[in-house]
Order: C-alpha cells, then sequence, then structure tokens
C-alpha cells in the first residue's frame, strides 16, 4: 500500500537519473519493481507527539503488537517477525546490536522529519533485516531562508501532555535546525479486566511514561559540489511496563536513552557522486522488576563510504563499503563483547529503453563465524500502456535477503549458541500500477502487489532439550501475501481532497520444523490475515479535517491456531484551523483517538487505551 | 543474589524479545459435553487426566485440559475457561489437587490459588499468595502451599483453611520452597534454595527439623515402604564473568528418607554435574520410580541402591506422569511455548501409544 500524499512521491515511471536524485533513497533509484511509500507530511505533524508505532499502525500494512499504552511495540512486516523488518536512521541500521530489533514505542513521532516504508526484501540495499521490509526514518530538514522557528503544545486525555519547539536558520551556505521535545503520558485510563472474577471495571495504574529528546542538524555547502552535514538525536524514554491482565504486577519499569550522531560528507566530481557517512550510536536499556536489575550498553560504530556513477540517463552503478563496530556492555555477557561486521555492495540500474528499468543488486556481508551468502536482487520496471493519460506498468523482483544473528543470540552466557546458522529469505514479487492524471484536478494512483517469501533458519529462543533458553534455527517459515493500495487527490471547487485506501493479505506459516514438534501449515501468531486502511484529508479554506480508519482481523496468539485476539477497527479524527495571532500563524487542532470507543488488544491481556481527546495548539514562523 | 539475577535476566530477555512467547485469549473450540451420563455431577466427574498447561511467563493463559477415560479418550482443553466464561486461569500454573468436591490450582504468577469445582472447573473463590508453588492437602479441611514469596529470598508455607478459604497460619521456611507432601502427621517441604527438606507437624504446623540432604532438592514422591524419595537438582555455581563454575557447581541425587526416624538411607549422586535431573514421579503401587536425566527417561525399583543406567524412554519431558492404575507413562512436550504442547502417552515398557494436542507448556498430570 502506498499512503503517501501524491504530492510527495515522484512518480517512479518518470523517474529519470538526473544528478540530484542519486542521492535520493537507493531502493527507488536501484530497487527496480520493488516499493517505497511514504507516510504522509500532514499525518506526521498532525501526530507528532505519538510514537512511530503509532504512525505505522493507522497508515501502513505493518502490523504492531504493543505490550499496552506504555509498553514494547515489535513490528510484523509482510508475516516476518520483529527482527525481520530492518530499521534506517539517515541510511545507516539503527536496530539494537543485542535485540537485533526496534522497539518503535522509543521512536517519537517529533524527532523525524521523514518515514518511508520499503515494502519486501531489501537486504541487498540496507543489510541485515531488511527481510520483511524496512523503514527509513530520516532527520528533519530545514529549508528556507533567514530565522525559523515553531512551537506546539498539546493535552490530551489519560494524563497526557506534549510539549516541542524548533528553531532554524538557513542561508545560502548553512541549513541549521535544532528541535527539543517533551511528552508526558499517564495513560491511567479504565478498562475491563478480563482476568478477574465478574470483570470488574479497573483503571490502569502502572503505565505512565516520560519521554523527552532534541535533534540537531547541520548542512553546510563548502561549494557547489561540496557539503557536509552533521544530524544529532537523542531521546531518553522512562515508563511503567504495563502489565497483563491476570499476572501479578511485578513493578517492571524500563529506561531507554538512545544517542544517534551522524556526520556526512557528500561530494561531486567527474567520476560521479561520493557519499560517506560516519556514525556513533550509543543504546542503553535498563530494566527492573521485583527481582530483576539488568543493563545493557551497546556502542556501535558505522562507516559507510558510496561512490555513484551515472551515464547520461541509461545507466547507474553505485559501489559501496558499510563497516560497523559494535561494543556491548550486557549483564549476560561475560564481560564485555566487541564484534565487527562488514558489508560490499554493488547497484546497478539500466534503462534500456525509456518505459523500461532493470536493476541488478549484490551484497555481501562479512561478520565473523556467522557470514550469510551473498544477496542479490533483481528487478524491472516496466510502462508498457500509455494512452489516453492512462498509465500502466508491470513490475516485479527476486531478491534474497538475510540476518544474522545478534549479539544476544552469540554472547549469552549459557544460552549463547556458536552452532547459529543467519537467516536466509528469498523473495518473489510481481506488481500491477495504474496512474491517472486527469488535468489538474484528479490524480487516481492504483496498484496491486503479490509476493512469495521463504524464511529459512529462522531464529528463535526456546528451551533445549535440558530446558535451557537459547535461540536455534528452528523453522523455514513460508509468507505469501497480497498488497492492495489507491490513492486519489482531486480539487473540488474551493475543497482539496485526498485519500488513500489499502487492504493487505498475509499468510505466514511453517513449512519446515527443525526441532520439537511444531505447528506446520498454521499461520503464525500476530499476523493478521487481513489489515485494511483508509484515510482521508479534507481542506477547505483555513479548515483540515483527517480521518484514518484501520481495520486489523482477527490475531493468532500461539501458532497453534487454537487461540486469538478478535478483529478490530478504529478510528481517528482530526479537525484543524489556521488562524493568525499577534502576525504569527496559528494552528488549533482537536483529536480523538478510538473515536468508536473499541476495546481491543494488539497483544493479548494488554489493555489498550478508549476514546481519547487531544486538544493542540502550534504557533511557526515562516 | 547472583543466580536469581543471572536466570531472570536471562528470562526477561528471552521472555520480552525472543517474540516466542505467545499468549492466549479464548478458545472457542470444543464445547464442553459432559462425557458420560447425566447423573454425574459435571464433565469432569469420571476417570480421565487432568493436564496442567503454565502458559507463558507474564500471560494468564495458564490451562487445564482433560482426556476422559471414558471409550472414545475425547481431550478437553482451556476447561476451566470454558466454565467460566471465558476468563483467563492464571499465570503459570503449577499444581492441581482434588480434595472432595473442589479442585486447587496453584497460578504462580498470579500470585493466586483458584479453587473451582471439581466436577464443573466453575470457579468457587479464590486465595491471594506470594509467589505460590505447590499444594498439599493434610485433611478435608487444612491445606499448605509452598510459597517464595520474592525469587531467591526466604519463603514459606502457608496453611490454608479449605473451609474458609483463609489463610491462619504462615510458617517461614527457607528460600524457593517447591513441593510438599505430607505423610503420618507430617509435612514435608522441599526447599530448593538450600540443601534441606523442612518437615512439620501437620497438628501443631510448627517446623520439627530440616533433614539434610544434597543442593537443590526440589520434588518429592512417597514409596510402598513409606520411604520419602527427594530428587535435589544440584546446585549452580557461577563465576564473576557469569559463565559456569564447574569445579564448584554440585550435581544432582536422587536421596531416600525413612520417614519413621527422619534419616537419610540412601543417597544417590548423578553422574555429571553439566545436566540436572528432573521430573520424579512414581507408579501407583510406589514400587517404580521415573525420572529425567540428561535428554533421556529412566525407570528404576523404588528398592533399587543405584541409579539406572540405561533409558527407558530416548527423550525427556516438560512434564511427567504414571498412571496410578496401569503404569502407563505420560510425557509432554513444550512445544517452544510458541504454539500448544503435545502428550504423549508410553505403555510400561516405553511404547508409544497415543499423542495428542492440549495447552501451551504441558508441565504436570493429575490423574482422576
Amino acid at each position: 500500500m502506498s499512503f503517501t500524499a501524491v504530492a510527495q512521491q515522484p512518480d517512479s515511471t518518470v523517474h529519470q537519473l538526473r544528478t540530484v536524485e542519486v542521492f535520493g533513497r537507493p531502493a527507488e533509484v536501484y530497487a527496480a519493481g520493488s516499493r517505497v511509500s511514504a507516510i504522509d507530511s500532514s499525518y506526521l505533524r498532525t501526530y507528532a507527539s505519538g510514537s512511530l508505532a503509532d504512525a505505522l499502525q493507522a497508515r501502513t500494512p505493518l502490523y504492531f503488537k504493543s505490550y499496552g499504552a506504555s509498553g514494547l511495540s515489535s513490528v510484523s512486516f509482510r508475516g516476518t517477525n520483529a527482527s525481520q523488518t530492518a530499521v534506517l536512521w539517515n541510511g545507516l541500521n539503527i536496530a539494537s546490536a543485542t535485540l537485533g530489533q526496534t522497539d518503535f514505542s522509543t521512536l517519537p513521532v517529533g524527532g523525524i522529519g521523514a518515514v518511508e516504508v520499503q515494502h519486501g526484501a531489501a537486504a541487498a540495499t540496507y543489510g541485515s533485516g531488511a527481510i520483511g521490509g524496512a523503514v527509513l526514518l530520516h532527520s528533519p530538514e530545514y529549508k528556507g531562508e533567514g530565522l525559523g522557528w515553531e512551537a506546539q503544545l498539546e493535552a490530551g486525555s489519560f494524563g497526557r501532555y506534549f510539549g516541542s519547539g524548533r528553531l532554524s536558520y538557513g542561508s545560502q551556505k548553512l541549513e541549521v535546525g535544532a528541535s527539543a521535545y517533551l511528552r508526558l503520558a499517564g495513560n491511567d485510563f479504565t478498562y475491563t479486566d478480563l482476568s478477574r472474577y465478574q470483570t470488574p471495571r479497573v483503571k490502569q495504574e502502572y503505565a505512565a511514561l516520560q519521554q523527552h529528546g532534541i535533534t540537531q542538524d547541520i548542512t553546510y555547502h563548502l561549494t557547489d559540489k561540496t557539503q557536509v552535514a552533521l544530524h544529532g538525536w537523542y531521546t531518553y524514554t522512562a515508563r511503567d511496563l504495563q502489565p497483563a491482565m491476570g499476572s501479578a504486577p511485578d513493578n517492571a519499569a524500563q529506561k531507554d536513552e538512545n544517542l544517534r550522531l551522524l556526520a556526512e560528507l557528500k561530494h561531486s566530481s567527474r567520476w560521479g557522486q561520493t557519499d560517506v557517512k560516519a556514525a556513533y550510536f550509543k543504546d542503553y536499556l535498563h530494566y527492573t522488576d521485583n527481582t530483576t536489575n539488568s543493563e545493557a550498553d551497546v556502542q556501535t560504530y558505522q562507516l559507510q563510504a558510496e561512490q555513484t556513477y551515472t551515464k547520461g540517463s541509461n545507466w547507474s552503478l553505485r559501489g559501496g563499503i558499510n563497516l560497523q563496530h559494535f561494543v556491548a556492555e550486557n549483564d549476560g555477557y561475560a564481560g564485555q563483547q566487541q564484534e565487527n561486521r562488514a558489508a560490499v555492495f554493488a547497484l546497478f540500474r539500466y534503462n534500456p529503453v525509456a518505459p523500461l528499468a532493470l536493476s541488478l543488486n549484490l551484497r555481501q556481508a562479512l561478520v565473523e563465524g556467522y557470514s550469510p551468502m551473498p544477496t542479490p536482487a533483481l528487478g524491472f520496471d516496466w510502462t508498457f500502456y500509455k494512452q489516453h493519460q492512462h498509465r500502466l506498468s508491470l513490475k516485479g523482483s527476486a531478491s534474497g535477503s538475510y540476518r544474522v544473528p545478534t549479539l544476544n543470540d552469540r554472547y549469552w552466557i549459557g544460552a549463547g549458541n556458536p552452532d547459529l546458522r543467519p537467516e536466509q529469505g528469498w523473495s518473489y514479487e510481481s506488481g500491477l500500477r495504474h496512474v491517472l492524471p486527469l488535468g489538474s484536478t484528479l490524480l487516481l494512483e492504483t496498484e496491486a502487489t503479490a509476493y512469495h517469501m521463504l524464511i529459512d533458519d529462522w531464529i528463535q529462543w526456546a528451551p533445549d532439550d535440558i530446558g535451557r533458553w537459547r535461540p536455534a534455527n528452528l523453522q523455514k517459515v513460508r509468507s505469501r501475501g497480497v498488497e492492495l493500495s489507491s490513492q486519489v487527490t482531486a480539487t473540488v471547487g474551493e475543497m482539496k481532497l485526498s485519500g488513500s485506501a489499502g487492504y493487505t493479505y498475509t499468510s505466514s506459516e511453517q513449512e519446515k520444523v527443525y526441532d520439537g514438534t511444531g505447528d506446520k501449515g498454521k499461520q503464525l501468531m500476530y499476523v493478521p490475515l487481513h489489515k485494511a486502511i483508509f484515510a482521508t484529508t479534507a481542506q477547505y479554506h483555513n479548515w483540515a479535517l483527517l480521518g484514518n480508519l484501520n481495520y486489523t482481523g482477527l490475531r493468532y496468539t500461539t501458532n497453534s491456531e487454537t487461540t486469538s485476539l478478535n478483529g478490530f477497527l478504529l478510528l481517528q479524527l482530526a479537525l484543524s484551523k489556521k488562524l493568525e495571532l499577534w502576525e504569527t500563524p496559528l494552528l488549533l487542532t482537536l483529536r480523538s483517538d478510538n473515536v468508536t470507543n473499541t476495546v481491543y488488544q494488539t497483544m493479548a491481556y494488554r489493555a489498550m487505551p478508549p476514546r481519547s481527546y487531544t486538544f493542540s495548539i502550534r504557533f511557526s514562523l515562516p | 543474589m547472583k543466580n536469581s539475577n543471572f536466570f531472570r535476566s536471562l528470562f526477561v530477555a528471552t521472555a520480552l524479545f525472543s517474540g516466542s512467547l505467545g499468549l492466549t485469549s479464548c478458545d472457542k473450540d470444543n464445547d464442553v459435553t459432559p462425557a458420560t451420563s447425566t447423573e454425574v455431577r459435571g464433565p469432569y466427574d469420571q476417570h480421565g487426566v487432568f493436564i496442567l498447561n503454565e502458559g507463558n511467563y507474564g500471560t494468564p493463559n495458564g490451562s487445564i485440559s482433560f482426556l476422559s477415560d471414558s471409550a472414545n479418550q475425547t481431550v478437553i482443553n482451556s476447561i476451566s475457561q470454558k466454565a467460566n466464561n471465558d476468563r483467563p486461569l492464571g499465570d503459570v500454573v503449577m499444581d492441581l489437587d482434588i480434595v472432595g468436591d473442589r479442585a486447587y490450582i496453584v497460578a504462580n504468577n498470579s500470585n493466586k490459588l483458584e479453587v473451582v469445582n471439581a466436577y464443573t472447573f466453575q470457579t468457587e473463590g479464590a486465595v491471594e499468595l506470594k509467589q505460590p508453588r505447590f499444594f498439599a492437602a493434610a485433611s478435608a479441611d487444612k491445606a499448605y502451599v509452598s510459597e517464595w514469596i520474592t525469587y531467591g529470598q526466604p519463603g514459606q508455607v502457608s496453611v490454608i483453611d479449605l473451609k474458609t478459604l483463609q489463610v491462619v497460619k504462615t510458617i517461614p521456611v527457607g528460600p524457593l520452597p517447591e513441593e510438599l507432601l505430607v505423610a503420618d502427621g507430617k509435612l514435608y517441604v522441599a526447599i530448593n534454595g538450600s540443601n534441606v527438606v523442612t518437615v512439620i507437624n501437620t497438628s501443631t504446623d510448627v517446623v520439627e527439623r530440616d533433614i539434610t540432604v544434597t543442593d537443590g532438592p526440589a520434588e518429592l514422591e512417597l514409596d510402598a515402604d513409606k520411604r520419602l524419595w527427594v530428587l535435589a537438582k544440584g546446585r549452580t555455581v557461577y563465576n564473576s564473568d557469569w559463565t559456569v563454575n564447574y569445579s564448584e557447581t554440585t550435581p544432582g541425587a536422587l536421596i531416600a528418607i525413612n520417614t519413621a526416624n527422619s534419616t537419610v538411607l540412601n543417597t544417590l549422586t548423578f553422574g555429571s554435574n553439566q545436566a540436572s535431573p528432573g521430573n520424579l514421579a512414581i507408579t501407583g503401587d510406589g514400587a517404580k520410580l521415573y525420572y529425567n536425566y540428561q535428554g533421556a527417561t529412566y525407570a528404576q525399583s523404588a528398592s533399587a541402591t543405584s541409579l539406572a543406567s540405561t533409558p527407558l524412554i530416548n527423550r525427556s519431558f516438560y512434564g511427567l506422569g504414571i498412571d496410578p492404575d496401569n503404569g502407563y507413562i505420560y510425557g509432554s512436550d513444550q512445544n517452544g511455548f510458541s504454539g500448544d504442547g503435545t502428550v504423549f502417552i508410553y505403555q510400561p515398557d516405553g511404547t508409544k501409544v497415543k499423542e495428542f494436542k492440549v495447552g501451551i507448556g504441558p508441565n504436570g498430570f493429575v490423574f482422576n
């Protein structure tokens, strides 16, 4: 599904390999036949106080399993598990090296400039973990001359408060911006405790969250052909971990601190474009409960260097290396552990004739003792029909993907398994895309994609024959599905309307089980067979109305298909009005989440908030 | 305590992040129908076996399955949920005992003893406890529950009045009290966090003495000659970097105690300190012991003075039980806690006769 406002998504069928664009997202340029969709920027601004998990749950086919209002949020994309979706920030992987996955509740929308979703395997471009897909995050961009600022304040139901501020300055040579945000959520909503005798209404008393952070971004144009950029993002999250209904409260709490720093150099010469990124990430996690006090502290050093050479408008070649160095301290490890990983990649795109784009990518990752097979990807995008404004294209791709074991999989004492193999995925997809612009008043885009994916040596922690929990290459999983999406923008008189609809069908099951009994041929737990999204925006003069509808079908809560959570329908509405106060533009927004007061769970027995209201006020200049 | 931290951390890591711990809500299949005639007091008023499914730690999806002994041997899963409007039973179901018309179910991480009608499994009450582990009745009116209180700290045994469902007394014991066994006016408590079996007088509810055994006593069975068999798991010692210190780690053992004078008769120590024995079970006539060790199932006479050297079944089980009527062996597989577990039934000679799916993490059998 593509949930983009059309204006923000360049039509890939008319994509030209212009110099400026090869600095763009590699998947768009070099992964012909695959799909990248962006989250509408007006949505991100309206829901800036939320987490990325909330935003992606509402706007994409990704399914998030949230451990209540404050707890961990883990993703499932195209029927895969939380470790099999890569998360990149400004082009570099930021998934926790210890856990191999990202807790999306610790990624505040307020700290992110743009979000894109790469559908399907893209490990050749994005590396380990991009099996089901990838989530691409970008730092805020500060365009425009002179000084700019913005301030937002928000208050809502269940003790939720949010404040953020942003300052920026721009000149011909320099773009500088900084932002800060603070979010407080009491999450003291009332719910029905299904686990207690006579299922009483009770108040959630242990789901409070506090989050704050800053971003800093500087871009300096040394010359017309050379620029340097610095990006910094720090987020602190402290929260009570909401217990399951019916489990004894154990005062579980977690603090996360994530610092991400990145320096980038871009240079154009007659040899093409050079792009070098150096990054330092520090991820600290402190978990406590009545009997546990566990810390994990991981420092990641990354260097990525790429050289792109473009010849005319026909072909483009990019080669690069990625180096990672991890220094991890964890209560579960025997002292400090260090690890180096490397990858080399080559991405090639060729347009033999204008309507046909071909791409060939290859990546080889090198991990001591755990090197995966070379990862290729092959794709095409062919616009075969172009008449009466209709444009139809056929696309397809075949790609490999991989995931190397996490540091926990390797170094956890008594559990780390030296015999683990990397996960290996094979994905095939094909799709049709239809675009119909009618003058300047209507644009209709429709896309249908079907995929077939095999993931072998799927790593999972399970007790071995002497009862010891450890990771093992437990199974081979087959995931198949269909993704349909359609979006329209229209101007009717003075009203601007846009709408998008999407539906995904996901069938994901164990095809082979290497250890134990397993549950072959059954839908994997927490993978909804059906998910549908409907979103609309209507703008009239200074008024705007945003609506989002999310239907998520039944999810089994074990791999045996014997227990399940019912499907649910969630509605979000937001009404905004632009005003002017002391010559400063002012935006007032009234929002309601879960408008229909649906009782639902994304993780069994973790109560989720009922209907809530939020009021927000935002000043901005210019 | 290092030991505690280590395992809890491991557990937390596994539980939170492996994604292997799924959860259960409501099971709509297999509506309950009485398997025998209507004179019975409920669907479970018949010969059969209750299977305890502990569920996923941190989630109240523990459940009870029932395999009826009637001609067509039907399995019904989640019987307490079915009898109680889909209300979940509890988090880490550890033990079930039938006393009179009621069944008492220990849900460790729900901090409760759920009291249900033994024939219908409709809930009749609950007793709030602190990390309860096992239950043992001394009479129709009185029972004991071992409680960890806090993992690694000294535990207690609560005395429960079965008429009022009130805790009438708590008896402090050592850390991590596990199985309980009542014999001849005495309650034996295996203190897993130490090396003793604590003896409590069931008429005064006062600790009489500690019988010193080897490290990590956890399971108890009484044989035909009134010997108390104790399965001790040994003690794992860690180095400062959390690797196992095998020069100080102690092996498990089977210990026979003379219940008449509380003296140790015999200690059968297992050969390796790198694996722990588990799942001690005994036949109905109290003549034969079964246990798991190093990935296999062993059987030996209760009067043997050495450990069996060849396995009876070449695999171990998550839970093990012996049908007291016919000596059939019931073993379970936990399926990685990500899907329903499986129960296997073997003839006494180790020939498999049946297998069927139950709930999440089957860990024990109670024969009705």
